[in-house]
């Protein structure tokens, strides 16, 4: 018996862990010392039996007042031993979390993992093995005190099986302090994330459940093709035979056939439950939601299902579920082409534009080399970051467009190429073969280099930018196999391709435009300030994401950059002057980045919190649906242009306002500034894969959200508000 | 060597699974509404006991493992115990089954379940001991406990949990509904069993392997 720890068997055979202070103190110490650099305050003491492990662990190491952070319980189990998913299977119990939290604070549920069907032959238990987290959320009050603790404390039960069973507890406390900038624990912060992103995601599509001939079928329409493995997990415990098999029909119209439970209830028309399946061979997991038909309600006994509101569509192409293969190609082409116009990309199209035109007076087909060079820049990165959303979607991570925004670092890494960009266009520095294809000047010939790799830049300054049409297709393309997502991304960048291509093969179109002469340089010129007044919103990204030390590690970038492109400007001349100036702009662009690397951590900035508008969870809007209020859900995040100029031109207008509170509105804002599972899942029911996306809800229980467009118009907002209401323009505006 | 028998071992559990597929053996042939499987079973006291023989009574089935931490806490609170009186009192037979094979938790010979039964102050009618599992298979027993009410003309009248609080913490017990006593009563009355099948929870049943 190791010194310190007492096992208590109770009357139930319930084993109670205990650990002597002392022994406690001892182990933290030895794995201080041995792993130096652990963050010990993030994760509390263990709670060990032969046959667990478990920890409570914390990805902040100090918290602010107001934040929600996420933390897990681990278990750790023995080989052969499992606890149990949220359905248990044919036996066994859930792991269950008892919050003692100080007043205000709130726990979220846990995020269960998808569960592996384990045999117990003739029976099977639904659960996990080997190591297990289970996320959740916890919310910090706004009236925490900095310079106190914030003391986490739970009760966990479980039952942990091999083929006996053991019902285990453990009491975990945490006590994290209240400071004025909350501190990332990197290494606890890496794994939760890794449990979250391996999180099931909602399917792209609903199920349907049906009877057939006493057996239950659950139709999958929009299941992959080319999937195997496939088995269904129920929430409810009471609608299936856990252990029976569970055939799938393949086919243009794909279904599981299930055994109907011994215990069969049906308690609500949607059934729920996690979908596991192998796809190209690799294991995926997604949750679905299942519409019972009526005939099986009545066979689960369960009331008559109220008509359930039908949801209300602007015609827009709202839901990237619904799409068709065609529709989102199209889509996805039609944004790409409205992506020129965006105030970043125009700059660099419209420069190239007019270095065609230059150079179309002397030599045409060299245009055309040129046009299509840029169209393979475009395409080859557009496959690039394809390829990485597929990449991150195959492991789990919920991403979408718009994504690398989410790193602080990136964003700050923007910010310097637009600057960049910006003194390019007004002269200060000319590099031989500009990687812009700019700094060529207007009147020498672009290198070819400089049309592919414009073409590149032109994709990489036009990531911020959601136009219209595209979410709807990015939402499409992140649910598909990768070979359609791949096809939508290709028509995005076509689209975005299109002008600059067609441009560079139609020399009518190239006649048009005036000769070179003075106006163009200033219009180069003049073009340097969009790209400055990007890179001021990119840091102001930055400084959301990160606060004061992401706008330092932002103006450091900024500055060390400038004055490396000077550096090698005027260090030019003989090799030893270009070799020195070159290392050392390449000594200070290191140094620099390191710098931005280290201060851009994300979530380090306290969430800012506008007057009456409310942070967004999906409990709070079911709240307060059951109140009866209408509720208006922003989804939105501080990179999205699209979804900031919403807020200008009608969110935060004063008619938008006096009619949300004329009719009793509750606004409520989900920021997906930094990244957040809880927000990535809420899209992905849309069938978006990012923001902006407006939801208005009816001010009934459980009644489905209306999508707004993407684009909001005041006027849109407000009829959008009286319907929610439940009140048309006419009644609303009487006395 | 020790890896090698272990991969033996592993490959004919699976060669066992794809042998016979779950499905035919999970899911009893017990319905409620429909004739509860005939069984065939030696009792404690070493007699055969047939379900034939009960034909007339109302029979109380229960799936029983003494070291599961959920029969503990229906036993150690004795609400089980108080259970099979108020049943005996009606004239209903309460049979304990016992299906762990030997070498599994909760198997017992007859005479560890009769000292079980005096320890505890039981009072089934009688112990089956089933250490082969086939009166478990034959009503696709799940969980320890697992209840089943036969009626007088041995029609399955239910099949399912003892209440409905699916936790082994003691506490649950305050102000859990039974579900056994509400179909009895319901049986009584000449009415139908509301809620005539339940989710049984507990201990997976430790079943012998098919030989």
């Amino acid at each position: 018996m190791r010194h310190g720890v007492r096992v208590i068997r109770d009357g139930d055979g319930i084993m109670r862990l205990h650990f002597g202070k002392r022994f406690l103190r001892g182990a933290v110490l030895a794995f201080g010392l041995a792993a130096p650099g652990l963050a010990l305050a993030a994760e509390s003491a263990a709670v060990t039996s032969p046959r667990v492990t478990a920890t409570l662990l914390s990805s902040r190491d100090t918290v602010v007042p107001g934040e929600r952070f996420k933390v897990a319980l681990v278990q750790k189990l023995a080989p052969h031993w499992h606890t149990y998913w949220l359905n248990p299977g044919d036996s066994g119990e859930p792991t269950q979390i008892r919050w003692d939290l100080p007043a205000g604070a709130t726990a979220g549920e846990i995020q269960w993992p998808a569960p592996k069907a384990i045999r117990v032959e003739p029976l099977v238990n639904f659960g996990f093995e080997g190591t297990v987290l289970l996320p959740l959320e916890i919310t910090v009050p706004a009236d925490a005190k900095p310079g106190e603790n914030f003391a986490l404390k739970a009760e966990a039960t479980w039952l942990v099986c091999e083929k006996i069973c053991i019902p285990e507890e453990g009491s975990f406390s945490l006590d994290l302090p209240i400071a004025a900038v909350s501190t990332v624990d990197q290494a606890a912060a890496a794994r939760i994330n890794a449990a979250i992103a391996a999180l099931p995601k909602p399917a792209a599509f609903r199920g349907k459940l049906r009877d057939d001939a006493g057996k239950l079928v659950l139709d999958l329409p929009g299941l992959p093709a080319g999937v195997a493995d496939l088995r269904f997990f129920p929430v409810s415990d009471t609608l299936i035979e856990h252990a029976a098999d569970q055939p799938l029909t393949a086919g243009d119209k794909p279904f599981l056939t299930l055994t109907r439970s011994s215990a069969f209830k049906l308690e609500k028309p949607e059934v729920t439950g996690v979908l596991t399946f192998t796809e190209t061979g690799s294991p995926r997991a997604v949750t679905i939601v299942a519409d019972a038909d009526a005939a099986l309600m009545a066979a689960g006994g369960a009331a008559a299902p109220e008509a359930r509101p039908a949801v209300v569509r602007i015609p827009m192409p709202a839901e990237g579920a619904d799409l068709t293969l065609w529709a989102a190609l199209a889509f996805a082409f039609a944004g790409g082409l409205i992506l020129n116009l965006m105030p970043c990309v125009l700059p660099v199209l419209f420069i190239k534009a007019l270095g065609f035109a230059q150079l179309a007076h002397r030599n045409r087909s060299e245009v055309r080399e040129q046009g299509l060079l840029f169209l393979s820049g475009v395409l080859l990165t557009f496959m690039v970051l394809a390829g990485a959303v597929i990449a991150l979607g195959a492991l789990g991570s919920s991403v979408g467009w718009g994504f690398q925004l989410q790193s602080p670092p990136l964003v700050i890494g923007l910010a310097v190429v637009m600057v960049l960009i910006g003194l390019n266009l007004l002269g200060a520095f000319e590099i031989g073969t500009s990687v812009t294809g700019l700094g060529d000047g207007l009147a020498s010939r672009g290198g070819r280099l400089g049309a592919f790799m414009t073409g590149v830049l032109a994709v990489v300054v036009a990531t911020p930018c959601t136009a219209p049409f595209m979410g709807a297709a990015m939402g499409y393309a992140v649910t598909q196999p990768p070979v359609i997502a791949l096809s939508v991304f290709m028509a995005l960048a076509l689209g975005f391709a299109l002008p600059v291509v067609a441009l560079s093969f139609a020399p009518g179109l190239l006649r048009l435009l005036p000769r070179t002469g003075r106006w163009m340089l200033v219009l180069k010129q003049a073009f340097a300030f969009p790209m400055f007044a990007t890179a001021i919103w990119l840091i102001w990204v930055a400084s959301v994401q990160s606060g004061p030390q992401g706008v330092l590690a932002a103006l450091v970038a900024v500055l060390a950059a400038g004055f490396a492109v000077w550096l090698v400007g005027v260090t030019r001349g003989s090799f030893a002057r270009r070799a020195f100036g070159s290392v050392l702009a390449a000594l200070v662009v290191l140094g620099a980045g390191w710098f931005t690397v280290q201060n851009a951590i994300p979530g380090t900035a306290t969430e800012a919190r506008a007057g009456d508008i409310e942070a967004w969870s999906p409990e709070r809007v079911a709240a307060l649906q059951v109140q009866g209020k209408p509720v208006f859900v922003n989804f939105t995040a501080a990179w999205c242009i699209t979804c900031i100029a919403n807020e200008r031109v009608a969110l935060s207008r004063q008619e938008v306002k006096d009619a949300f509170a004329r009719l009793g509105v509750v606004y409520l804002k989900a920021d997906w500034t930094n990244r957040d599972s809880r927000i990535a899942k809420a899209l992905a029911e849309q069938g978006r894969a990012g923001v902006p996306l407006y939801l208005f809800y009816p001010a009934r229980k459980e009644a489905q959200a209306e999508i707004l467009p993407q684009l909001l118009t005041v006027d849109g907002l407000i009829a959008a508000a009286e319907r929610a209401a439940g009140r048309n323009a006419k009644t609303a505006a009487l006395p | 060597m020790q890896s090698l028998t272990r991969q033996t071992f592993i490959a004919g559990l699976t060669l066992a699974g794809l042998a016979f597929p779950a499905a035919a053996f999970a899911q009893g042939a017990a319905k409620v509404g429909a004739p509860a499987p005939a069984f065939q079973a030696v009792d404690v006291e070493g007699k055969t006991r047939n379900l034939s023989e009960f034909a007339g009574k109302t029979v109380i089935l229960e799936w029983t493992n003494h070291d599961c931490p959920y029969v503990r806490k229906h036993y150690n609170s004795a609400t089980m115990q108080t259970l099979q009186k108020d049943m005996a009192k009606e004239g209903i037979v309460w049979l304990s089954v016992i299906s762990s094979p030997q070498g599994e938790q909760g198997h017992v010979d007859a005479a560890k379940a009769k000292e079980l039964t005096v320890q505890r102050n039981a009072a089934p009618a009688g112990i089956l001991l089933d250490p082969n599992s086939k009166v478990a298979r034959a009503y696709g027993a799940q969980t320890t406990p697992h209840m089943y009410i036969i009626d007088p003309k041995g029609t399955l009248a239910y099949m399912g949990a003892i209440d409905d609080k699916p936790t082994s913490s003691a506490a649950s017990l305050e102000g859990a509904k039974s579900y056994v006593r509400q179909a009895i009563a319901e049986l009584k009355a000449g009415k139908p069993v509301s809620e005539a099948s339940t989710k049984a929870y507990g201990c997976v049943v430790k079943y012998a392997p098919l030989s």
